[in-house]
């Protein structure tokens, strides 16, 4: 056989230079040290949406002119009364300064109270008259807040600007996608400390609060909760090693997986640092999981070694032998990780992609570091003293061993079936998207989410905005029926539940159209005259956002009650219905942009990778059992339990109201890539024995005591480390966390039961 | 006619199609977005109009429901000379009509090429009605809005205008009859009083007629601004408001009138007069002023949102009010 005959090579050229091989990976280890010790955290905008969907080329075409979708907002609030004091505008000069000279933000777009772009303009007998809402000599005593007041007023910027309860006023800005002075990409995340230190912390005492939100505040505030994962991993270390003690009554063999397992994670830092990539704080987590499956594999090889030496074996021979039997199922075991890993690439979002290249290099890694490297390391020591009495065990095992019996077999897949059918049935109701308000990354009662509840609740405005794009011909603002379409659309979107309020050019001019009668709101119409609509034009610049400077795209600008998925949803839908009904030779409605319009995309391209990730996930996993045992019927028997367990997870999902969005995506996948290798190894030793003529039930019996403790500590070492991430400050860790214990616990526990009920069936005449 | 013909020459070079009119879209918002103008009818029901062409019909347990509009024109004021006859007029110079007690509307008049809007209606009795509107838009009927004729008073005019007028119609008939197509001041409301009619309107306009506006009475200006509302008091006194919280009284039938202090700069829209002899004043910016003393003094009760108020009616002992943001009830009569 080639492939025993290589591994033959490998294990024999492997086991006579061990010295040179640990001397390599050491000299490895330390230039990846090295390397891993320069890697940075990394957050950028486009990283987390689908560029090539279609709304986001809409999103791309058009972000230079309309600002895109990166704004920070900051709300300076007073807590007791109203804004109309001197240390409120103090405070909110203070914070408007401090925004402005902001390297990074748009200052020809830094909008407050005290910007000269905010202007009210009031109708008098012979015309208008108008200016700052704030004047140049503004003094913070009672007349100068009295004029404030009025002007605010006539400004109409309640609800916008001020508060509808006049509590707090706004400070917006928009971001730069590059650093005005070195030329690179903004940094995400030195910005939101900025944001921190010189805004937040200089003006918040008294009775002034200062929220502030936006994309880049948010991510600012992951990365915070994403450095609360160390101590989650010196946690998770700690408990594994108690568990490996215990399992293997070994100092040695309990320090040296562990070790490997952290090389592990060195080495793929290191690589990924040397490539080029960042680490996101989206998957931060992956270290953990590369740590926790590394522990798994070396809980298996310490496993095989030690039951080879209790039979008598030298630790050197032992250590040779475990090497040669785990290599392939190992292999196959980490290669289908990997895989499943590398179906993430399919998905059309940057984050996800560097999830799926982070988490494969990290798994293949393990591959050298606990299949190769740990055994020879072993097979310097001598474990024969720490031979462990298992008889204990080894009768449990007897017991479970009845699984693979017919009548017990019967049972389980009765229940099996009935929590499938339950299962897939429930599943269907699987909402895509964010099912909560607040940025889903973090938790509800997080600062910045109940920032994001103040600001949406006091004005009239939020975050949650989609910009329906409205293409034309040039100086097409001019042309009543342009605004008229606009305008139908519009009215259309509002009367949609979810829909907050909206603003288009053709609605604010409008209102200007009735500030030329006087203010006389039996003129709030468009004006059919194309000379009206002109000189009402010449108050609208192009930096309001409402146009551009050829006057040949305008955006509708929608305000949505939440992001949740089923309100992105709707309101999708009714858009494209209304589309379809207004979209005219002149008029194209393109979706979508604003924050709304890029959860929309990621949505619609999460929900249309599903299929195509789970089909590749599962071809993989396929593909190399029947590379590995050569046997449909094993095949049929690890992958059966995978995707009852995968059908488990979603049903799960419905339940805790966690929908599937890019952070809980990749958690199916990594479920089934890590989940199947309990079924690897299981089979792997009976279909050994299934050759040797052993019955099924001997067979499975054999395989229990030979992997099933390994297989049982595995998934329980796997489910704690990542069951501490629980208590992480980020609401998606959180929810990764519990579906990939859940995924671990229960893929064991089909391994252990499910997986020989079915085999009970498909070996069923052989004698 | 000439004029009209050159107003169709001139507005065919534009852009602007002649397009069938659309009815009304229903919709849910229908009863937040802006209303113009609001009666009750009979006390049986509250008539509505506003944007989009929406009609609204509120019955005696405040319930609302939207008619079918023939239109999607905005709406400016509504008038029902019985239970069962009303008209409502617009933008675009529509006209509709209802005999059914505003179930169902017809058009009388659907000019858009004009791009005028009518700004006020009133009717005498079920036949004879006057419809005016910006620019001077006059129309009368006789016949219950089966037809409509175009009327231009020539009364109304200041009189450097109309002088400016006759020179100019020497030198240039062209010319001449342009200007006098859009120099008239715009009417902003026309008002029942007994036998006598009053209008007002921009540039200070208040003027009186007697013979239900077929000749008319232009009144010494008091004030340059814009006018929007007058009304005669239970106790028999004039008031007048306009632009800029501008207010003035009249005790002596249209002379001389006396300012009276608001206390406001918005625009005043409207003034509805209670049972209870209060006076009620809307405005923008959400201004609602009450009068207990036939409007010589004014008590501020303003709006928290700050929307304007458009137009009122008394209905069940509550001051029905069509408002920016559409209807809104408030418990303000005595």
């Amino acid at each position: 056989m080639s492939v025993n005959s290589a591994i033959d090579r490998i294990e024999v050229s492997v086991f006579r230079h061990r010295g040179f091989v640990v001397a390599l990976f050491a000299l490895l280890t330390c230039f990846l040290v090295f390397q891993a010790s320069q890697i940075r955290l990394d957050a950028a905008f486009t990283k987390n949406i689908p560029l090539n969907h279609e709304y986001m080329k809409t999103y791309l075409k058009h972000r230079e002119q309309f600002g895109g979708a990166n704004n920070v907002l900051i709300s300076v609030c007073h807590q007791e009364g109203d804004i109309f004091n001197e240390e409120f505008f103090t405070a909110l000069k203070g914070v408007h300064d401090q925004l402005f000279f902001i390297p990074g933000v748009n200052r020809t777009q830094v909008q407050s109270l005290f910007s000269p772009s905010t202007r009210f303009v009031e109708v008098v007998e012979d015309g208008f008259a108008g200016g700052p809402v704030v004047p140049a000599d503004f003094q913070a005593n009672e007349k100068g807040l009295a004029t404030v007041k009025s002007n605010i007023e006539k400004a109409g910027i309640v609800g916008r600007i001020v508060a509808d309860d006049y509590s707090c006023a706004m400070v917006k800005a928009t971001l730069l996608e590059n650093h005005p002075q070195t030329g690179e990409k903004l940094d995400s995340l030195a910005l939101a400390q900025t944001l921190e230190q010189d805004v937040r912390k200089p003006f918040e005492k008294g009775n002034i609060t200062v929220h502030i939100i936006g994309f880049t505040k948010m991510v600012g505030d992951v990365a915070d909760g994403a450095k609360g994962v160390v101590t989650f991993f010196v946690v998770a270390i700690v408990i594994t090693s108690i568990m490996v003690f215990l399992f293997s009554r070994s100092i040695a063999l309990t320090v040296l997986p562990i070790a490997c397992s952290l090389v592990a994670v060195v080495w793929q830092m290191g690589l990924l640092s040397s490539l080029g990539f960042g680490l996101d704080p989206m998957s931060i987590l992956v270290p953990f999981l590369v740590f926790a499956i590394g522990v798994s594999h070396g809980v298996q090889m310490i496993n095989a070694i030690g039951k080879r030496v209790a039979e008598g074996h030298s630790t050197k021979a032992a250590a040779q032998f475990s090497f040669r039997t785990l290599i392939i199922p190992g292999v196959a075991a980490l290669l289908s990780d990997t895989v499943g890993f590398i179906t993430l690439l399919s998905i059309d979002i940057g984050i996800i992609r560097e999830l799926a290249i982070t988490a494969s290099l990290g798994v293949a890694v393990i591959i050298f570091t606990n299949l190769l490297l740990l055994p020879v390391v072993i097979s310097y020591l001598d474990v024969s003293k720490h031979n462990q009495d298992k008889q204990k065990t080894t009768d449990n095992w007897s017991v479970m061993a009845n699984f693979s019996k017919p009548g017990p077999a019967k049972l389980i897949l009765l229940v099996t079936v009935i929590l499938f059918t339950l299962g897939f049935y429930q599943s269907q109701n699987l909402k895509i998207g964010e099912l909560h308000a607040g940025a889903p990354a973090l938790h509800e009662h997080s600062r910045y989410n109940q920032d994001t509840f103040l600001i949406t609740d006091r004005y009239a405005i939020s975050v949650d905005y989609m910009s329906v794009i409205v293409e034309t011909t040039d100086n097409a603002c001019t042309d009543a029926r342009v605004l008229e379409t606009m305008d139908a659309f519009q009215w259309q979107m509002e009367n949609v539940q979810g829909v907050q309020s909206a603003v288009s050019l053709a609605s604010v001019m409008k209102v200007i159209n009735a500030g030329y009668y006087e203010g006389n709101l039996k003129w709030r119409i468009i004006s059919p005259n194309q000379y009206a609509l002109a000189q009402a034009l010449s108050n609208i610049p192009s930096s309001t956002g409402l146009l551009n400077n050829e006057c040949s795209v305008m955006p509708v600008i929608l305000f949505l009650a939440d992001h949740k998925a089923e309100t992105i949803e709707r309101v999708v839908s009714k858009a494209k219905q209304a589309i379809a009904e207004l979209n005219n030779d002149v008029v194209t409605f393109k979706l979508a942009s604003g924050p709304i319009g890029v959860m929309a995309a990621t949505n619609e391209a999460v929900e249309e990778a599903q299929l195509p990730m789970m089909l590749y996930v599962y071809g993989a996993v396929i593909l190399l059992c029947l590379i590995s045992f050569r046997s449909v019927r094993a095949t049929i028997s690890v992958v059966v339990p995978l995707y009852v367990v995968s059908t488990l997870a979603q049903w799960l999902m419905t339940v805790l109201d966690i929908g599937l969005t890019v952070s809980t995506l990749p958690v199916i996948a990594l479920g089934v890539g890590i989940g199947v290798d309990y079924g690897i190894y299981i089979l792997s030793t009976m279909s050994v024995k299934l050759r040797e003529g052993y019955q099924l039930h001997e067979a499975y019996k054999q395989a229990l005591y030979e992997r099933g403790s390994a297989v049982l500590f595995t998934g329980i070492t796997l489910a704690i480390g990542v069951s501490t991430w629980f208590f992480s400050d980020l609401k998606f860790q959180v929810d990764m966390g519990i579906l990939l214990t859940f995924m671990f616990l229960v893929n064991m526990l089909a391994a252990l039961t499910v997986l020989p009920a079915i085999a009970c069936f498909l070996w069923k005449n052989q004698k | 006619m000439r004029i009209i013909l050159l107003v169709l020459l001139f507005f065919s070079l534009s852009s602007q199609a002649n397009e069938a009119p659309k009815p009304s879209i229903s919709s849910k918002l229908s009863i937040k977005s802006m209303l113009l103008d609001i009666e009750n009818v009979n006390d049986e029901f509250v008539i509505a109009v506003g944007s989009r062409g929406h009609i609204l019909k509120i019955n005696s347990k405040e319930q609302w429901q939207q008619m079918q509009s023939p239109v999607q024109s905005t709406l400016t004021a509504v008038d029902f000379v019985s239970a069962t006859h009303g008209w409502a007029v617009g933008h675009d110079s529509v006209i509709l009509h209802t005999s059914d007690g505003g179930i169902t509307w017809q058009i009388q008049q659907y000019l858009p090429e004009q791009q005028k809007p009518l700004m006020d209606v009133a009717f005498k009795n079920k036949e004879e009605g006057i419809a005016i509107g910006a620019y001077g838009l006059f129309y009368r009927t006789t016949d219950g809005g089966n037809t409509w004729q175009r009327e231009y008073h020539t009364s109304l005019l200041l009189e450097e205008d109309k002088q400016y007028l006759e020179e100019l119609k020497r030198e240039d008939e062209q010319a001449y009859l342009e200007e006098r197509a859009s120099i008239l001041p715009h009417f902003n409301r026309i008002i029942l009083d007994g036998v006598t009619t009053y209008m007002v309107g921009e540039l200070g306009l208040i003027a009186k007629s007697n013979d239900f506006g077929k000749s008319w009475q232009r009144f010494e200006e008091i004030y340059h601004g814009s006018f929007y509302d007058l009304a005669r008091t239970k106790q028999g006194n004039l008031i007048a408001v306009g632009l800029r919280g501008n207010s003035f009284r009249s005790v002596e039938n249209g002379a001389p009138w006396q300012p009276v202090e608001t206390g406001v700069t918005a625009l005043l829209n409207n003034i509805i007069q209670s049972s209870t002899e209060q006076i009620f004043v809307l405005g923008n910016n959400g201004t609602l002023l009450i009068s207990d003393d036939d409007g010589q003094t004014y008590q501020l009760v303003s709006q928290e949102d700050g929307k304007a108020l458009l137009s009122g009616t008394e209905f069940k002992g509550q001051l029905f009010v069509a408002s920016e943001v559409g209807l809104k009830v408030l418990q303000v009569i005595k």
